[in-house]
């Protein structure tokens, strides 16, 4: 099956209007005078601010909460506990299937109690007088040992887990299988198997084996987790949240509180940053805190809380052994990925399987998953959830093979690079996909170029030598992400000015609302500024799913473009008529339809928008709307280098360079794209080098700020060069694919391959710390 | 709580304000002026989105009480646009992409106002120091590099008219 493959300039020859070209957001004005509000921004009319009390413990029972004393508290208007909250339909399984506990604490910092004053001072003071009897229960800590026969158990046994929210990031057809007889800690587990693992391993003239271990990482978006909830005397609920998934969040509300969905507005203000991480969280506690006092309620997150008690990624451990022959065949991979999924179900073990095993040809496969459930936060996505800590094994085991035979690391990826109809680990085949051209994308970065020349100069060492203990080295990883599927609508309206309005339901959170701007002008070929696109409310807008799984320019672009060609077929149909023509013979451009052949036959968009909206107007108004589901995947693989010094004497890493290639099918708008792949590689960089919530072994978050929680900074990132590959996809607009999570995939393993080539040393956990390197390097 | 009447001149406008002794700078600003551009993003001193400048001074407000502030001359993100023109760094954020989210940039681009007065020709390296404090999580920072470069061309530009 031949790629079939189109270069960006054979694009540019199509000359395409708007798409494909850079372009300025819209909102950035907004955003840049500080006039844009976010959710914590808003101020409602007898609004009362809530403030959480959290458990200190990470494994306990509630015995008794006296909040006589809060309530008392000047000031304070309602204290609320598990026995205050209206009826809602619990569900164990899921983390927000539960208001309060009722008993069993399962993590530290897990909500136990509200206060709600209009001073949320005096809301957080009153915390402090609450008293809550806990019986402490011994925490279940470490994964691994969760997983024994005999540890403890994280909590009393579960059934019907909801995976919808997983679901949501990537959309494959695999069924896990839950673990249902006997009680343990281990929530589901798979296993992809393929050929012969034994037979692979024989043919093999190089084994490597490891067990790659990568932290707990939390997605730091700079706006805390932000809601405000109404529920009004007519029994509407309005829910004003910094959220990725407005409709999802609608649809739950309703199952649990037994609303219907057309009595919920839920209205997704700016997303201060999400990565995964907002998609429903405080949205049911804080409605529910509404119907109790019924007025307004607004919960912010503080820092603290957010890192406490939102969804952070996972910690996984994956024991890997891989075997490739003296040609650079790949001959077996197996695995075992164990996820900590916190006290929840809900870990991404499996796109972590399927990515193991999803990089390379491979005849002998064998992948086993486990998600297990601890005594901590339960977990959620972040960009490309799973697929970092899967990488970081299978990217290091092509390395270290690659070396062992005297291979070249970028030649023996290209030789064993999955492509269009190769299998995934569950057998469904790939559709047309674009490794093979992120390879060799990224040969020509400049920092893979750098490479070549300090290979030349056969000088590892930084700085042009200065100093003996900094040395240097450049190496690569590839990475990939599926994406998510689900169905999208969008409509189009022309105004009596002839400008044109697109409503869809997505959120915004990349800058997609611009694409989709550029998108419908295209179709309609017409300036961008005659286009205006809005994100409506749950109530207002047609459906989308939730902006997550990078698939939101995939599935609704897809809508928008079938809105504004619906549009634009029901205008040409109406200018055949009037000019006693047929619609093929007309033309479009700049707001006008004319005859071919005919200047002085035409109308104008404005013409017609009078026409379909003044009194007694002629016309229908016109509307155009576009409607599509979506069932193929278009994956999108990237390429990453980075070039680091390490400090041999002190352990730093200091990141010189980083480059990414990823396919994105077509970049709609290349601008986007470029902020979309560089704010994805310096989340992988955090990954590899500064991020690690760390726990004690009681359970506690040691590190829940931004100091001691160490995002990369102005000074740990270098200018990040980003290299657009398109391949274009099947179904996505111009062959637009996914495009926001796979640029996080391979930082980590990139990052260790680089220290690797620098010193000779593997550190086999990320991040890559200065302890860890000095560990590997035989120092402490 | 007793409350303590104070005075704040932000972007040139002055206000009386009785403001109780625990209340932030930050929150002095965003919930009794409503002046709502400046972001609070861990109220620990750590990303810096509530930077403003506070007697030409950049400092985090989210760590100053507004007490502390009686008397100064406070600019806020709000002050940097002037009868409706953006200002050049806020200009540049928007044509260079060093905007995604948002929630960083108030803060950022007083940061980056701050450092652009100080030292009108910054280099990569000068950026990347004077940028040390805010902490963006969507861009990389690399069109923020990319924003400010820009800015300091636009307003040299300016300057020689
Ligand atoms: S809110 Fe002030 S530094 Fe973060
Ligand atoms: S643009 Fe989102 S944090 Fe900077």
């Amino acid at each position: 099956m031949a790629q079939e493959t189109i270069t960006r300039e054979q694009e540019r020859e199509r000359e395409y209007r708007n798409v494909g070209k850079p372009v300025q957001r819209p909102d950035g004005a907004g955003k840049v005078t500080g006039e844009t509000v976010y959710a914590d921004d808003i101020q409602l009319p007898r609004m009362l601010h809530a403030k959480m009390l959290g458990s200190p413990y990470a494994h306990a029972r509630i015995t008794a909460i006296d909040t006589v004393a809060a309530r008392q508290h000047p000031g304070v208007e309602a204290v609320i506990t598990a026995a205050d909250l209206p009826d809602y339909k619990l569900n164990a399984s899921n983390r927000r299937g539960i208001i309060f506990p009722q008993d069993e604490v399962l993590f530290h910092g897990q909500p136990v109690a509200a206060v709600l004053a209009s001073d949320p001072h005096v809301a957080e003071e009153a915390l402090g007088l609450i008293n809550v009897s806990y019986e402490a229960l011994a925490p279940v800590v470490d994964p691994i040992e969760a997983m024994k026969e005999d540890s403890p158990l994280v909590r009393s046994a579960l059934h019907d887990v909801d995976r919808s929210e997983e679901r949501g990031h990537v959309t494959v057809d695999v069924a896990e299988k839950e673990q249902s007889d006997k009680p343990s800690n281990i929530a589901s587990d798979m296993n992809f198997k393929r050929g012969d693992i034994e037979a692979g391993f024989a043919e093999a003239d190089c084994i490597i084996e490891g067990t790659w271990r990568s932290g707990m990482v939390h997605q730091s978006y700079i706006e805390p987790h932000s809601t405000i909830a109404d529920y009004e005397a007519s029994g509407e609920l309005t829910v004003w949240t910094s959220t990725q998934a407005p409709f999802y969040i609608r649809d739950e509300l309703a199952q649990t509180l037994g609303i219907p969905e057309n009595r919920i507005r839920v209205i997704a203000t700016e997303v201060g940053g999400g990565f995964g991480g907002k998609i429903y969280l405080t949205e049911l506690l804080v409605a529910a805190l509404a119907m109790v006092v019924r007025r307004p309620v607004k919960y912010i997150m503080s820092r603290r809380e957010d890192m406490l008690a939102a969804t952070p990624a996972p910690f996984a451990q994956v024991e890997m052994k891989t075997g490739m022959k003296r040609d650079g065949t790949l001959t077996a991979v197996q695995a075992k990925l164990v996820y900590d999924s916190g006290a929840f179900p809900g870990a991404p073990m499996l796109p972590g399987c399927l990515l193991a095993g999803g990089y390379y040809k491979c005849d002998n496969l064998d992948i086993k998953g486990y998600e297990v459930l601890t005594n901590k936060v339960s977990v959620g996505a972040l960009r490309a959830p799973g697929a970092h800590n899967a990488t970081f094994a299978i990217e290091s085991h092509m390395d270290m093979m690659a070396k062992q035979l005297g291979l070249d690391p970028l030649e023996v990826r290209l030789k064993n690079a999955v492509e269009e109809g190769d299998p995934l680990p569950s057998g469904q085949p790939y559709p047309r996909i674009g490794l093979k051209e992120c390879l060799e994308a990224i040969g020509n970065s400049e920092v893979w170029k750098r490479r070549a020349d300090s290979a030349r100069s056969l000088d590892t060492s930084g700085r042009a030598g200065q100093d003996a203990s900094r040395r240097r080295g450049i190496a690569l990883a590839a990475g990939g992400w599926m994406g998510g599927l689900q169905p999208a609508s969008a409509i189009c309206v022309l105004n009596s000015d002839g400008t044109v309005n697109v409503t869809v339901g997505s959120a915004d959170i990349t800058g997609t609302n611009t694409s989709f701007q550029q998108i419908a002008a295209e179709v309609l070929n017409v300036p961008l500024d005659m286009v205006s696109v809005t994100t409506g409310d749950t109530k207002t807008a047609p459906y989308a799913g939730m902006s997550a799984g990078s698939k939101t320019t995939y599935t609704v672009g897809r809508a928008v473009k079938l809105a504004a060609e619906d549009m634009r077929r029901q205008m040409l149909e109406i200018a055949a008529r009037r000019f006693e023509a047929k619609p093929e013979d007309l033309e479009v451009a700049d707001g006008v339809i004319r005859l071919n052949g005919a200047e002085e036959k035409n109308l104008t968009f404005a013409r017609l928008g009078k026409l379909s909206t003044n009194f007694a107007a002629p016309l229908p108004a016109i509307l155009g709307s576009g409607a599509i589901t979506a069932r193929k995947m278009a994956p999108g693989f990237t390429v990453q280098a980075a070039d680091v010094e390490v400090d041999t004497e002190t352990g730093e890493v200091t990141v010189l360079g980083f480059a990414l290639a990823q396919d994105c099918g077509f970049a709609i708008n290349p601008m986007s794209v470029e902020g979309q792949m560089q704010g994805g590689a310096s989340q992988g960089i955090g990954i590899a080098l500064s991020e690690e919530m760390l726990y004690d072994s009681e359970g506690r978050l040691l590190n829940a700020n931004l100091l001691d929680y160490r995002l990369p900074t102005t000074r740990d990132l270098p200018p990040i060069e980003a290299i657009i590959v398109e391949v274009p996809s099947e179904e996505g607009p111009y062959g637009a694919r996914i495009v926001g999570e796979p640029s996080i995939v391979a930082g980590l393993a990139a990052v260790g391959n680089a220290v690797a080539e620098a010193t000779g040393a593997r550190v086999y956990e990320g991040p890559i710390t200065p302890e860890r390197v000095l560990r590997a390097l035989g120092k402490i | 709580m007793t409350k303590q009447l104070i005075t704040l001149n932000v972007n040139g406008e002055r206000h009386e304000v009785a403001i109780e002794p625990h209340w932030t700078l930050l929150e002095t600003v965003r919930n009794h002026l409503r002046l709502t551009g400046s972001k609070e993003g861990c109220g620990t001193g750590d990303c810096g989105a509530c930077s403003m400048l506070v007697d030409g001074r950049l400092l985090t407000s989210c760590l100053m009480l507004g007490a502390q502030a009686d008397g100064c001359q406070i600019t806020t993100v709000e002050g940097l646009t002037q009868n409706g023109t953006l200002h050049l760094v806020q200009q540049a954020f928007i044509e260079k992409g060093g905007v995604q989210c948002g929630f960083c940039t108030p803060g950022m681009i007083m940061a980056a106002k701050n450092l652009l007065d100080s030292n009108p020709t910054p280099g990569i390296d000068d950026i990347r120091e004077g940028l040390a404090g805010n902490l963006c999580r969507c861009t990389g920072y690399a069109k923020i590099y990319d924003s400010v470069l820009a800015a300091a061309e636009m307003m040299k530009a300016r300057a020689e008219r």
